[in-house]
């Protein structure tokens, strides 16, 4: 469970966020929402541990009801406006990179299996071609890919349908039942709910939270 | 441990195939150094013997220092694109293996400009027959790159943070770097002018050399990690 107590976060004099307390919880998807600038990105980047918070606690309790000493370890990020890959390297190159700096194993077949899954299993597409040549929704199914190869139970995912086709729409959903399914907690970020509409979302207007 | 040396790892390696798939990075500094080693040929014309030495003294440190500077001030452009420094930062990943990686391939590309600049700098500037380019000067270069190389990390990652980087560079980093050079060329004088050997100046400029270089590691080391943590 992702723990936050009365959370703030100003930037320079404005209040973003003032005395935010909420829970996310296994098989459940917590969506926040808010008008353009009400702070859901901050608030990811809070929950990501990129910016600190002025004030408030941040707890990722383990299934033992302990916090986890760092977060992080629990904890996969997706970023509204990037999507963290190396352009010069390719598809499989990046994906070895990241689970390697979680100490995961990096076979090849592990990795093909769910590259194969958002369709970037084609062999001119996953070796010896950078990734800068990917299109933006082939870019987004390739940081997707490695959000599934984190085998983090926790996912904080801003704007993740960004340049995103019907089939990889489809994909993003069955991935995101399968976690959900394993217990696993999503807090998302998106002004596209039609495809949440079939999870149990819980909403979290940052607007009323602020107000209140 | 294992995890510090598997993090280590992932890091050394990506860095080390993102400076393979653009060699344009390393070579730059490469072709810089020649031209100017080169330049310095053609500007000193012809020198009597005795002040040889210290031209290639002169020559050698300014071009390496020149080079060095731009291959450092580049090493974390890689992690520039696409939000993959602030992605780095999300993941639990040691700050020293992430500091340890990115000494490690600046010391490589050190290396690999370092060792033609002093190469090229004989073969142009020394017209005697004793060559300028020794173990003790090899050495000497090798102690000076250890310290740049850590302060260049270490600068580097500060202005991927700040909004004032292209200020703030050569205003911490010259004067930072100016002990380190005046202690390699004090050493390189004293070995290749006055024809000391490196054992007697352990306890003069060679001694401050290595202290700088262990003391600039370290410090970069632990101020590396406050560098990555959340703003």
């Amino acid at each position: 469970m992702l723990d936050i107590k009365l959370l703030s976060f100003r930037y320079q004099y404005k209040t973003i966020l003032s005395r935010l307390s909420f829970s996310a919880v296994p098989g459940e998807i917590l969506h926040i929402t808010g008008p353009n600038g009400s702070g859901k990105t901050t608030l990811m980047s809070i929950l990501a541990g990129l910016r600190k918070e002025a004030s408030g606690t941040i707890e990722y309790k383990l299934p033992n009801g302990k916090a986890a000493s760092d977060r992080r370890d629990h904890v996969e990020y997706l970023p509204a406006e990037a999507n963290a890959l190396f352009g010069k390297m390719d598809a499989m190159s990046n994906l070895r990179f990241w689970r390697g700096l979680r100490a995961l194993e990096q076979s090849d077949a592990t990795l093909r299996a769910v590259l194969k899954r958002w369709d970037l299993d084609h062999p001119l597409i996953r070796e010896n071609f950078p990734v800068e040549s990917f299109s933006t929704g082939m870019k987004r199914r390739l940081a997707l890919a490695r959000l599934e190869l984190s085998e983090t139970p926790c996912w904080l995912l801003d704007e993740p349908l960004y340049g995103l086709d019907t089939k990889g729409i489809e994909t993003f959903q069955t991935l995101l039942d399968n976690h959900l399914q394993g217990g696993g907690i999503t807090v998302i970020v998106s002004h596209d709910i039609a495809p949440l509409e079939k999870f149990p979302v819980r909403r979290l207007d940052l607007l009323k939270e602020v107000k209140a | 441990m294992k995890k510090f040396l598997t993090q280590f790892r992932a890091l050394l390696w990506q860095a080390l195939q993102v400076e393979w798939s653009n060699s344009e990075r390393w070579l730059s500094p490469l072709l810089f150094s020649a031209t100017m080693i080169i330049l310095f040929v053609f500007s000193f014309g012809k020198v009597e013997p005795k002040f040889l030495p210290q031209l290639y003294i002169a020559a050698t440190f300014i071009t390496a220092f020149l080079s060095l500077q731009i291959a450092f001030s580049r090493v974390l452009e890689p992690d520039m694109q696409d939000k993959v420094f602030d992605q780095l930062r999300t993941y639990p990943i040691s700050p020293s293996a992430w500091f340890l990686s990115k000494y490690t391939i600046v010391i490589l590309l050190g290396v690999l400009i370092l060792l033609p600049t002093l190469f090229l700098s004989n073969l142009f500037l020394n017209e005697g027959p004793v060559s300028f380019l020794s173990g003790s000067i090899l050495i000497i270069g090798l102690l000076a790159l250890l310290s740049l190389g850590a302060l260049g990390v270490l600068l580097s990652t500060m202005m991927l943070r700040s909004n004032a980087k292209q200020i703030l560079y050569p205003l911490i980093y010259f004067p930072l770097t100016t002990p380190v050079l005046l202690s390699a060329v004090e050493s390189s004088h004293a070995v290749l002018v006055d024809a000391k050997v490196l054992s007697d100046l352990m306890s003069s400029w060679l001694g401050l050399l290595v202290i700088f270089g262990i003391m600039y590691f370290t410090l970069c080391l632990l101020l590396f990690g406050e560098l990555v943590k959340p703003e």
